[in-house]
């Protein structure tokens, strides 16, 4: 007896005491945990329960009495045949395809003309990350009056030209589109610049200077030193870049509301709008629930191979 | 391989003087250490001949060709950094090669030369290996053969041990000499260890504040130092200094060296023209002394430091801080007085105001 | 490295040309803000680029007091919006925080909730918007629309995997020996968060929630999904700045918009040194 007992007396202890930490750690996850219950595995049920259904929140019934207006896949099928939700995904991909690039151009080259010092290289910089720290919503509105026929860019454009400019850029599908454009390269042209920067700043020294002693031109210094090292990290930006600019919806609505007619209808206005003056929340929900799961899938893919990047 | 010349060089960075008024001639395929504490400018000198800092001032020639405006790429020199900035994302193999493939020597020539510097240096075996953790012996041999394998004309050494641990210096410090015996390149070593110096230099440059002060073989400049900081900076403990002053003492010249007394009889062929009543730096080293019953310098043992082989003794009283050092069976202890003779032949005389050894006038 | 005058003159003449496209929208905002109304609306030839006669009208007549140029007045000042989007930043932050905070401290030293990392990443990922159906729907339903606590609520959620994530990277630096000698003197765990971890992370923390609340505050279509009059935020509200008779009331939305403007932009200089940090989820720190 006093032998188990002495036997057992110290790990209990120190069993007892990891219980009480993993008591304390799942306390202290909770709250977290509750929240993303809320807004993430509870919503997507229900989104599930009614992408399956015809309800809309006029029909007068409440949302959990969606299936007496059941009808299958239906939602489903007619997605299929939607082509104003597929042409606003492509034209999302497409905002994506010119400004995730042209932001990443002009960032890494903002992020060479800033990586070693020079006077006043700190105030710049500070000057430069004002764009992605305003509001976006009021970077719309600061952009929907630059473009205005009597606004400042014509202005500027006569000044060049010679002669009055009044185009109606916000009126015409391929002008609004390139509109929107130069907004979102804008605001995050900057948020590009200020991660590439910490990159590069953080390539050692040292080593570029060793190539150079080696004989290495700065263009070859950048190809085989300083893009290499910062691979992780453009990597990064990229993908931040990518996800956020697939969300795009303020400056863009704001400006154009996704007009003229669909030009500049992402898939995000492209769900609210349907939200919000068709009212069909079943065929809704089904549109939104097609889109996290594709991005689930994609995006898990890309975590797992990102994640064994970083780790190599 | 080349020869070095450094005339009239000096570098400010801004109302800051870094280095001034530096001469200094580096023969061919001689190895010369410049040694000094931190912010001497040893490191600033080495900047200025590998081209990363242009000089304020003078100029700097490899043989006959002067050195001004040739970008750093250009200069044909190999620099092998304090952290030897080995290419870390690359393979041993890539880090040899590097400076062939970015000078464009064709893919045959490439292939030949890193095969016979990685033989050369024993790093055949590693060549496929990611340069990222290999251990620092051979991170060094990758960062000199890196640049060796360019041929460059000099060597430039930043501090390479002091990263490593202590116990491994010493082999380090052999490679690097044998190295250095096999290339039989001009090398320009930097560093604030003496002993690194000491044990592999051909010259000590010893400089301080932005001057040199010295210029010499290792022995030559330990037993001759120019003046007081090269005496205390040399040798471990470093010569001791004793302010005193000149006095006649019948036919031979003495130095009154305050509470210690007075010094023995200087050499009379040695000192014949000091000037009596001249404040001067008395100096030995704590090697140069020993215990007698006769007259000598009368101090009391502060402190006894016993250190294996040797022992030190920690003397003096008032302003003098006295060392001594002696074998490991000494019958001192704390707080006895003790009786110092030091072997006139040893004693190294300095201007008190300036600072400068005072030698032999004829 | 080798720097010619040429490059030198070459960089700042590409860094000054950038810097001045990229204020223009900004300053053009800032002197709409000051113009009198005959200044707003102007076309190409007489468009004012400086305000001739700058006043702080605009200012006033969103705080109430009617305009004699306008011949209009606001129904509703533009007070209510402003304090919705901080009612409702602030407390999303506090949310954000509380629960981002504690998790990340769990996670950090007890390993718990090892599905958050992931999930709260992939929760950054989705549009709020394809979210946001199902979670109108159970606001309606428990009388959340329309509310800064609801709305407060929303913003808590979406805005704590920068919490939860920013400050795991933090207490993943802090060094345990710290906590591990209060923990042998005998305090409990929760004790030693409390007294110990917590004030040690103060600047971690305060620089967190700035962050945090700069994110809640730049939301437009989460407020504009679940506020509908009372609790209208700002940049919702801005949508209901002009009128019938003189169409967009400009001067009025770049005073508006001047005022949402400042404070991200103020509070995004003062933690410059952990928005990378902050922006790329931990996984850069500068």
């Amino acid at each position: 007896m006093t032998m188990a007992a002495l036997d057992t007396n110290t790990p209990v202890m120190e069993h007892e005491d990891t219980r009480d930490s993993r008591r304390l750690g799942i306390w202290l996850t909770l709250p977290a945990q509750i929240l993303v219950l809320f807004i993430a595995v509870f919503p997507i049920l229900m989104q599930v329960y009614i992408s399956l259904t015809d309800w809309s929140p006029l029909d007068g019934i409440g949302w959990w009495q969606a299936h007496e207006l059941w009808n299958s896949f239906a939602n489903y099928s007619d997605l299929m045949a939607d082509d104003r939700f597929w042409s606003a995904l492509g034209r999302t991909v497409l905002v994506m395809a010119i400004c995730v690039p042209v932001e990443f151009l002009l960032g890494l080259g903002l992020a060479i003309l800033f990586v070693d010092d020079f006077p006043g290289r700190r105030f710049l910089y500070s000057v430069l990350l004002i764009p992605m720290m305003v509001v976006p919503a009021v970077a719309g509105y600061m952009f929907f009056m630059l473009f205005q026929s009597g606004g400042p860019v014509n202005d500027i454009l006569s000044f060049f030209y010679g002669a009055p400019v009044t185009i109606a850029w916000l009126a015409d599908p391929d002008l609004a589109f390139f509109a929107v454009i130069v907004s979102d390269i804008w605001q995050w042209t900057p948020l590009m610049f200020l991660i590439l920067l910490a990159g590069m700043v953080g390539v050692p020294e040292d080593q570029l200077r060793a190539a150079t002693l080696l004989g290495a031109s700065w263009a070859t210094r950048f190809r085989t030193i300083v893009l290499p090292r910062m691979k992780t990290i453009i990597i990064i930006a990229l993908a931040i870049r990518v996800i956020e600019n697939f969300k795009v919806f303020d400056n863009f609505y704001i400006m154009t509301g996704g007009g003229p007619g669909v030009a500049t209808e992402t898939i995000s206005i492209y769900i609210y709008k349907v939200t919000q003056q068709e009212l069909i929340w079943g065929y809704v929900a089904a549109v939104a629930l097609v889109i996290l799961i594709a991005l689930s899938v994609v995006s898990a893919i890309a975590i797992k191979r990102m994640s064994r990047g970083v780790s190599q | 391989m080349t020869s070095i010349h450094l005339a009239n060089l000096g570098k400010t960075f801004g109302s800051f003087t870094a280095l001034r008024n530096m001469n200094l001639e580096i023969a061919d395929g001689e190895f010369v250490a410049l040694l000094g504490p931190s912010g001497c400018g040893k490191s600033t000198t080495m900047n200025m001949i590998s081209g990363m800092i242009e000089p304020s001032e003078g100029e700097i020639l490899f043989g006959e060709r002067d050195m001004r405006g040739v970008p750093m790429s250009r200069r044909g020199v190999g620099f092998v950094f304090q952290n030897y900035a080995i290419f870390t994302h690359m393979t041993v193999y890539e880090n040899l090669a590097y400076g062939l493939c970015a000078t464009g020597v064709g893919k045959a020539e490439r292939e030949r030369r890193v095969n016979d510097m990685a033989e050369f240096l024993h790093l055949t075996a590693l060549l496929k290996k990611p340069a990222a953790g290999l251990s620092v012996n051979i991170l060094q041999r990758l960062a000199i053969g890196r640049s060796a394998i360019m041929e460059p004309a000099i060597f430039l050494l930043d501090e390479p041990l002091s990263n490593v641990d202590a116990a491994f210096r010493a082999v380090m410090r052999t490679e690097l000499k044998h190295l250095q015996r096999e290339f039989r390149q001009t090398m320009v070593y930097v560093t604030h260890d003496q002993l690194e110096a000491m044990t592999m230099a051909d010259r000590i440059a010893v400089m301080d504040h932005g001057k040199l002060l010295q210029v010499g073989t290792p022995i030559d400049v330990y037993n001759n130092p120019s003046n007081v900081f090269v005496a205390g900076f040399l040798g471990s403990p470093g010569m001791n200094l004793i302010k005193g002053r000149s006095v006649a003492s019948g036919e031979a010249m003495c130095i009154d060296l305050g509470e210690a007394g007075l010094s023995a009889p200087l050499p009379g062929a040695l000192f014949r023209g000091l000037p009596e009543g001249k404040a001067v730096v008395y100096g030995f080293r704590p090697e140069h002394c020993e215990l007698t019953d006769d007259d000598g310098l009368r101090l009391p043992v502060n402190f006894v430091e016993r250190i294996g082989a040797r022992t030190i003794l920690h003397m003096g009283q008032g302003g003098h801080s006295i060392k001594g050092v002696f074998d490991n069976r000494v019958p001192v202890r704390q707080g006895d007085i003790v009786t110092l003779a030091i072997d006139p032949s040893n004693i190294r005389l300095f201007d008190a105001d300036t600072g400068a050894a005072i030698v032999e006038t004829h | 490295m080798n720097r010619s005058l040429s490059f030198e003159i070459f960089r700042y003449a590409a860094i000054l040309t950038i810097v001045a496209l990229s204020l223009v929208p900004t300053l053009w905002m800032a002197s709409m803000a000051f113009k009198p109304i005959a200044e707003w609306s102007a076309t190409g030839a007489d468009l004012t680029w400086w305000p001739k006669s700058p006043t702080l009208d605009n200012f006033r007549f969103l705080f109430g007091e009617s305009s004699s140029d306008l011949i209009v007045a606001l129904d509703r000042t533009a007070a209510r919006p402003i304090l919705a989007s901080l009612l409702s930043a602030v407390f999303g932050t506090l949310i954000a925080m509380v629960a981002g905070t504690s998790a990340a401290y769990g996670l950090s030293r007890f390993g718990s909730g090892g599905n958050l990392p992931l999930a709260l990443i992939q929760l950054r990922i989705f549009p709020p918007m394809a979210v946001m159906i199902p979670v109108m729907i159970m606001w309606a339903f428990l009388d959340l629309i329309d509310t800064w606590y609801g709305l407060a609520l929303v913003y808590g959620i979406v805005t704590m995997p920068f919490a939860f994530w920013l400050m795991k990277t933090f207490f993943d630096d802090m060094p345990r020996e710290i906590e591990d000698a209060a923990l042998v003197e005998g305090c409990s765990r929760l004790r030693v968060f409390w007294k110990i971890t917590l004030p040690m992370m103060r600047p971690a923390l305060a620089s967190s929630a700035l962050f945090v609340f700069i994110l809640n505050w730049s939301d437009y279509l989460i407020g504009l999904l679940l506020t509908t009059r009372d609790w209208v935020t700002i940049p919702v509200y801005m949508a209901s700045l002009s009128s019938s008779m003189t169409g967009q009331l400009y001067g009025a939305k770049a005073a508006l918009g001047l005022i949402a403007a400042i404070p991200p932009v103020v509070l995004g200089i003062a933690i410059q040194k952990h928005l990378v940090r902050g922006l790329t989820f931990g996984a850069l720190k500068q």
